[in-house]
């Protein structure tokens, strides 16, 4: 199971399924704009984190979002 | 009053009988059938059980992979298509290509793409992804439904795509009257560059819509045809007397148009000019066609009126030809209202009866026939005319072999569901 306190992990998993390639380097302090993902292909790789982890990510979490570190916070508040 | 002539300079080609233009032409010369037995589905409780299916295409020469699952199977063959006319209208260094590793084929011809536009269309559009979607909904819940969803099944997906890639900014979306699509998309093409709207439109159409649901729509409406004597191949026969309906197809065509001046002053090799084109409506029924193919009619005559000749000077026609009892037969009617009883004496030839139906990619991959009919004074033959029809009259059908011609000007004839049809007067591309 992951480990709900650190989401990287899914992070990678979930982005390397939705966008067919390896995100193995990614770290959170990887900014997200430089990581080449599309903004819909962003969106699935949060549509399918709050799938798996049951949770609904409100749009206002997604605003001023620079790293991937910033994107799991995000996340990882929802799920305390 | 016709302004700047269209010119063909690129023409490319995704079909069941090749991956490119040059073999589908190599077969269809040959008498070759495209035409198998569907495997991918069981057929048991269908009307019908053969399809022409493209074999051997890898999208990945030209998808990453996750294009792959974004785009359908109708939009990977679009680009495939328009890849290879761009290509050999020397616009090969345009490509953009977001595949890692891959490099643009050849440096980026100087032109201007605010002038350069796309009309590669689709009859029904990504069917596969509608389906994959709706059934991943079904079992997961609409949450699961992909953000790409809507860009990828749009029908415009594929005209987007081509756009994309070669970073065109001139007139862009898809236009669709079923199994006229491709057609229209030629006649609009020129029309656009005739009217100074663009110097350059890259043009055509593709389906790839042989599903379950599909084929038992087209089916239920009583209008394709079996294999016979366990022989898929003898499945679609136009214009013998035996016919009993279409074979669904699926393929890709795509032409670049040009302002004639433009063409010369790149010094491109002309293969073709779009000297007229005429579209209309039966205004009648939904699906029949107008028993005296007036519309069709209709549609001939506003083509050979655009192109300033008269029908005298066709020398070869690649009619519409689906097979179908009521089709063929509205046709020919319309065919010898246009003629006369010079009818007797112009070759034609039905490209449908070795390509099955390509929807609407048929008129894109037929006109491109009849560009290389021009180009090569050859015309292919069609297979399956055992006994010619006789209540069609007396017709010059080629069958058994490709028969050499000297035509100057040609006539393609398309005919969609609704009612829609479009003619083109097509000339050897000579000034």
């Amino acid at each position: 199971m992951t480990d709900k306190h650190d989401l990287l992990p899914m992070f990678k998993t979930v982005a390397a399924r939705v966008d067919k390639r390896s995100f193995d380097d990614v770290t959170r302090a990887s900014v997200i704009t430089d990581l080449g993902v599309d903004s819909l292909s962003m969106m699935q790789i949060v549509g399918e984190m709050e799938t798996e982890l049951s949770i609904q990510i409100p749009d206002e979490d997604l605003v001023e979002i620079v790293t991937v570190g910033d994107l799991c916070s995000r996340v990882e508040r929802r799920l305390v | 009053m016709k302004g700047r002539a269209a010119v063909v300079t690129g023409m490319g080609a995704v079909t069941p009988l090749g991956l490119d233009v040059a073999t589908t032409w190599r077969r269809l010369l040959a008498g070759e059938s495209g035409v198998s037995f569907i495997r991918e589905f069981p057929t048991d409780a269908l009307r019908s059980d053969v399809a022409a299916r493209v074999e051997g295409f890898e999208s990945e020469r030209l998808l990453s992979r996750k294009e792959t699952e974004i785009y359908g199977r109708v939009t990977q063959l679009t680009l495939a298509a328009a890849t290879e006319a761009m290509s050999m209208a020397g616009f090969g260094g345009l490509f953009r290509a977001d595949v890692p590793g891959a490099t643009a084929t050849a440096l980026a011809p100087p032109v201007d793409r605010t002038r350069f536009g796309c009309l590669m269309s689709t009859g029904q559009g990504s069917v596969d992804i509608f389906e994959q979607q709706i059934e991943k909904s079904r079992e997961r819940g609409p949450r699961a439904v992909s953000p790409f969803f809507i860009p990828g099944v749009m029908p415009n997906s594929g005209t987007a795509l081509v756009s994309m890639r070669y970073g065109l900014m001139g007139p862009s979306y898809n236009l669709a009257s079923a199994c006229a699509t491709g057609t229209h998309a030629i006649a609009t093409g020129a029309l656009m560059i005739e009217a100074g709207l663009a110097d350059l439109m890259i043009v055509g159409s593709a389906e790839a819509a042989t599903r379950l649901n599909t084929v038992a729509g087209f089916g239920n409406a009583r209008a394709l045809a079996r294999s016979r004597d366990g022989d898929p191949t003898k499945a679609s026969r136009p214009f013998d007397a035996d016919r009993q309906g279409f074979v669904m197809g699926e393929g890709a065509g795509a032409l670049v148009l040009e302002a004639r001046d433009h063409a010369e002053a790149r010094g491109a090799e002309i293969l073709a000019e779009v000297c007229g084109y005429g579209m209309s409506s039966d205004g009648a029924h939904l699906t029949r066609p107008h028993e005296d193919g007036r519309g069709i009619l209709l549609a001939c005559r506003q083509a050979l009126e655009r192109a300033g000749l008269g029908p005298e000077r066709i020398g070869y026609v690649n009619p519409h030809a689906t097979s179908t009892v009521a089709g063929d037969a509205a046709e020919i009617r319309a065919l010898r209202a246009l003629f006369g009883d010079g009818l007797a004496s112009v070759p034609m030839s039905a490209t449908k009866s070795m390509l099955g139906h390509l929807l609407g990619g048929a008129g894109a991959v037929e006109a491109i026939t009849v560009v290389c009919t021009l180009r090569d004074g050859v015309a292919h033959p069609s297979i399956n005319v055992d006994t010619l029809d006789p209540e069609l009259g007396p017709i010059d059908v080629v069958v058994g072999a490709p028969r050499p011609l000297r035509a100057r000007y040609a006539l393609k004839i398309s005919a969609g569901f609704g009612g829609h049809n479009c003619a083109l007067v097509l000339g050897d591309g000579r000034a």
